[in-house]
């Protein structure tokens, strides 16, 4: 630890450096202001964001209580007549089985939140991964992986989930591994870029002058200073990740015996002929909100978080 | 240059304008009134197709769609009568039935004289020669070259003397020699042909009138190659344009097609409904056909509603709105002209076991429970309107075999028995009972479908893990006897009990037609008897009797007989419903002057 001492600590490096250049009265500031404080501090206080935040809260945990049965556990028996309407007992009407959709709408919820996060949850650590070693080391490390990132890349994205669904069999699993696998490239990308950007600064020089090794620098100083992208590019890969699961869903080469809003839609595109437009409704709005709230927290997110932003309102 | 820009200059902006909206303008109402024309005018029949068709090689033709388009340009020796039913063969290229010896196994054919193949490049100057016997004898060998890609093989495997010698013998050879003698097959003069059987083969004939045993010309095939498959050369009623947007495909009359004429005998209720209208008429009847692919049944729906379509089974989905609750048709559609009928096809949608499972071979107690459990009524109310004829065994009503008293004991909807028999079979209450692979194609419903049959086995503690996976791979995994379970149809090639029996014989197992691989050595006897006899009263009791006996044993969840509802508009003529769709577009017909009448109306 002592060897620490004498470098900027990583993570107050970059509001000192933000605050430097707004060339404010630095004594007025607190000290213990950290980018993170800071960033939640204005995060708080932009309403849109948190009313976001809340929304997203909401799906999550519809989410965690289907998983544990509380909701929806009995979405498969039929309640009322084939293709019911909506009534004020059943707010989203019946689908051809009776079922109601409304339950399958939350049930949905729980395929689309789980896919969203694992896929986050896989391909951020690749992302990371991949980008900062790409950046770091340069040469021969990088060319490679660029190249195999811009091969991948050069894949059109739908086409290469859909061969990659149909080598691992259909089911969620394969949703998950299909998309954690091909939503790197996008993360790994800015994190090369932003590695290479600073492994040149002088806080890295100190570090290299003090003898700290590579695995020290890249993962101790470099990541943490740059880990804010990867907090705003996970709300958009979430986001991603939820509207590649609708579409594979659809296509039939998704979630098998779970709800799902691609199946509801899949569903509903012949259904429509016959006035049912509540599988549909039900799917698409659940959507809607999911994906805005995303949407809206990711460029909040980035006004919160991105230095290169601050001091523009 | 500089004199064009003078020119410019001279003209004032404004008069530029204002050519240029007469231009426009011109061009507008020169097309509209170009589609009028082609609209109203001509007697063009508008066909849908819901799948892309592979193309117009007779030897692939191994589905519907693909069939359909082929018997528009290419004919085969005898063909179903288009309007008698029960089904009757007629000769076609032939020129009568063929002289069949007194053991059966010699059939001579006369051809018809002056039958002419469609002028093409590929013939000497263009221009399209006779057909002669020796033609026949070339496609039905090209049916059976090792070669070729042949899908029809099995139409004539082992039947023909010394053909299956000829094919084994080539599949050793560089190439294969289409001018060395086949005992089997002897072209007696320039219009006669003679076929020696291996042994009785009733079917013989329905053989000869399939999709696959059409005429073609030597000289197209040796001309075209590998694009054989795009350039038909046939003497049939039309000839081929080319593709538009390669989602469309039109057909002109060939004006150089020989005297043939609309039929003049039917069903008794054919005069009335105005089917013998068109008797002695020259065919075909229309100019031009335009079949447009068109995958979802949605955009097909409304396609027909603006009177770009001439007839449709009507989608799943858009029954309520076509059909009252009384059985008739919606009187806003009626009143626009459109007619609809019921149609009931020859074909069964049934539920394999696999039988090489180990988990049903031996256990027909399971095979039981599973059937009872299965809901018919419900399906047919949720799947085909109430339409469809809840199948007890394989053979469908029309063919004889079929006994329209039978209920299956096995067949009928009944939870409580259903478990019983689970118990019997060693699984009380499911316990022990693995979960069972089920798959179910990627069509319009399939889905809904394999979630149907999930649900209901769930009522019995049976857990189905629901596969659906496109058509193609359903194939494959089939023919592999990969797949535990799965659903399929089963549509006649000709009506006759064998071809739906056949399904059910041992011998015929994957990646034979006998897709669930039952093998049952009481049944295959009963089987051998019967298909091999002439159609008497005793074989269609052999038949009923096999079809029991098979029914009984429950190598497939028999579900329907499929009824579908028809609709056509109101200008169309002569449209019976037929399974056998090959070769009846040139009897269709438009009556022009209705549809500038009834065309307004859908607009």
């Amino acid at each position: 630890m002592s060897i620490n001492a004498p470098v900027n600590p990583p993570a107050n490096h970059l509001s000192n450096q933000a605050l430097a250049s707004s060339n404010k009265d630095v004594s007025k500031v607190e000290r213990n202001h950290s980018l993170w404080s800071l960033a939640f501090k204005k995060l708080i206080k932009d309403k849109v964001a948190l009313s976001c935040i809340l929304v997203i809260f909401g799906y999550v945990l519809v989410a965690i209580l289907s998983k544990f049965g509380i909701i929806g556990a009995n979405w498969a028996e039929s309640v009322a007549a084939s293709y019911a309407p909506p009534s004020g007992d059943l707010w989203l009407g019946a689908d051809i089985f009776g079922r109601s959709v409304l339950v399958k709408t939350l049930m949905g919820t729980r395929v689309a939140v789980s896919v969203g996060l694992i896929t986050v949850m896989v391909s951020v650590p690749l992302g990371i991964f991949f980008g900062a070693v790409s950046g770091y080391f340069g040469g021969f490390i990088d060319e490679i992986i660029t190249w195999f990132y811009t091969t991948l890349a050069s894949i059109p994205n739908i086409m290469l989930l859909i061969s990659l669904t149909f080598v691992l069999g259909k089911g969620i699993t394969s949703v998950y591994i299909a998309l954690g696998i091909t939503s790197w490239i996008g993360l790994c990308r800015m994190i090369r870029g932003e590695v290479m950007k600073h492994k040149t600064r002088e806080y890295v020089q100190a570090a290299t002058a003090i003898g700290a090794s590579n695995y020290r620098k890249l993962f101790i100083h470099i990541l943490p200073n740059v880990f804010h992208i990867v907090i705003i590019e996970s709300s958009l890969l979430f986001q991603t990740a939820v509207k590649s699961e609708v579409i594979l869903s659809f296509l039939g080469l998704g979630v098998q015996d779970l709800p799902s809003w691609g199946k509801m839609i899949d569903e509903s595109k012949m259904e429509l002929a016959r006035g049912v437009w509540w599988q549909l409704a039900g799917a698409t709005i659940a959507m809607f909100f999911l994906l805005l709230s995303l949407n809206l927290l990711g460029d909040a997110l980035r006004d919160a978080l991105d230095p290169k932003l601050k001091g523009k309102d | 240059m500089s004199q064009v820009n003078v020119l410019f200059n001279a003209l004032s902006r404004k008069s530029v304008l204002a050519l240029s909206w007469i231009c426009v303008l011109s061009l507008f109402l020169f097309s509209s009134s170009c589609t009028k024309k082609n609209e109203v005018g001509e007697n063009v029949l508008k066909i849908r197709v819901p799948i892309e068709f592979k193309g117009f090689d007779p030897i692939e033709a191994n589905d519907l769609y693909s069939s359909d388009e082929i018997g528009r340009v290419y004919e085969a020796l005898l063909e179903q009568h288009y309007l008698k039913r029960p089904f009757e063969l007629k000769p076609n290229l032939a020129e009568a039935m063929p002289e069949v010896s007194t053991d059966g196994l010699t059939y001579t054919f006369k051809l018809k004289k002056g039958v002419m193949f469609h002028d093409d490049k590929c013939f000497p100057n263009g221009a399209g020669r006779e057909l002669v016997a020796k033609d026949v004898e070339y496609s039905l060998r090209r049916l059976a070259d090792p070669k070729l890609p042949s899908l029809g093989f099995w139409i004539i495997d082992g039947k023909i003397k010394g053909l299956n010698e000829w094919r084994d013998k080539s599949k050793s050879k560089d190439k294969t020699d289409y001018d060395e003698a086949i005992e089997g097959i002897k072209v007696v003069d320039s219009h006669t042909i003679q076929f020696v059987l291996t042994g009785p083969f009733p079917q013989f004939l329905y053989a000869l009138s399939m999709p696959f045993s059409v005429i073609v010309a030597r000289e197209a095939v040796e001309h075209y190659k590998e694009n054989f498959m795009n350039h038909p050369v046939g003497t049939g009623p039309f000839l081929t344009g080319e593709y538009v947007r390669s989602n469309k495909l039109i057909y002109t009359r060939n004006p150089k097609y020989r005297d043939e004429f609309y039929p003049s005998e039917g069903e008794e209720s054919d005069k009335a409904s105005g089917l013998l209208a068109d008797a002695g008429k020259k065919l075909p009847i229309v100019d031009k056909i335009e079949v447009s692919v068109i995958v979802e049944d949605q955009p097909a729906w409304l396609n027909f509603l603006r009177g770009e379509i001439d007839f449709l089974p009507v989608p799943k989905d858009e029954f309520t709105n076509v059909v009252t609750s009384e059985g008739v048709l919606n009187p806003k559609l009626a009143d626009k002209g459109i007619l609809g009928q019921k149609a009931q096809g020859l074909d069964v949608i049934y539920t394999a076991f696999n039988m090489e499972d180990p988990l049903f071979k031996n256990n027909l107690n399971l095979r039981i429970a599973m059937s009872m459990a299965y809901d018919i009524a419900k399906m047919n109310h949720l799947f085909w309107n109430n339409l469809s004829i809840p199948a007890q065994s394989v053979v469908p009503p029309g063919v004889s075999g079929y006994d329209p008293n039978y209920k299956n004991p096995y067949r009928q909807y009944d939870v409580a028995k259903a478990k019983e028999y689970l118990a019997k079979a060693g699984y009380p209450d499911g316990k022990g009972l693995p979960e069972i692979e089920y798959y179910i194609s990627h069509g319009t419903s399939g889905r809904q479908e394999g979630e149907a049959f999930q649900g209901m086995m769930k009522a019995i503690n049976v857990n189905i893990k629901l596969n659906v996976i496109p058509w193609t791979e359903l194939q494959n995994l089939v023919s592999n006897k990969r797949a535990q379970m799965y659903t399929m149809s089963w549509a006649a090639d000709y009506p006759e009990a064998e071809n739906f029996l056949k399904i059910l014989y041992g011998p015929n197992k994957a990646p034979g037609s006998n897709g669930g691989n039952f093998d049952d050595p009481n049944f295959n006897k009963q089987f051998e008897i019967a298909s091999v006899m002439q159609d008497t009263p005793e074989r269609t009791a052999l038949y009923d009797k096999a079809n029991k006996y098979a029914g009984e044993q429950l190598p497939l969840i028999f579900q329907f007989h499929r009824v579908r509802y028809i609709v056509q508009q109101g200008w169309m003529r002569n449209y019976k419903f037929s399974e056998f769709t090959t070769f009846n577009s040139k009897y269709y017909g438009i009556d022009a002057a209705k549809k500038s009448e009834l065309l307004p109306k859908l607009k």
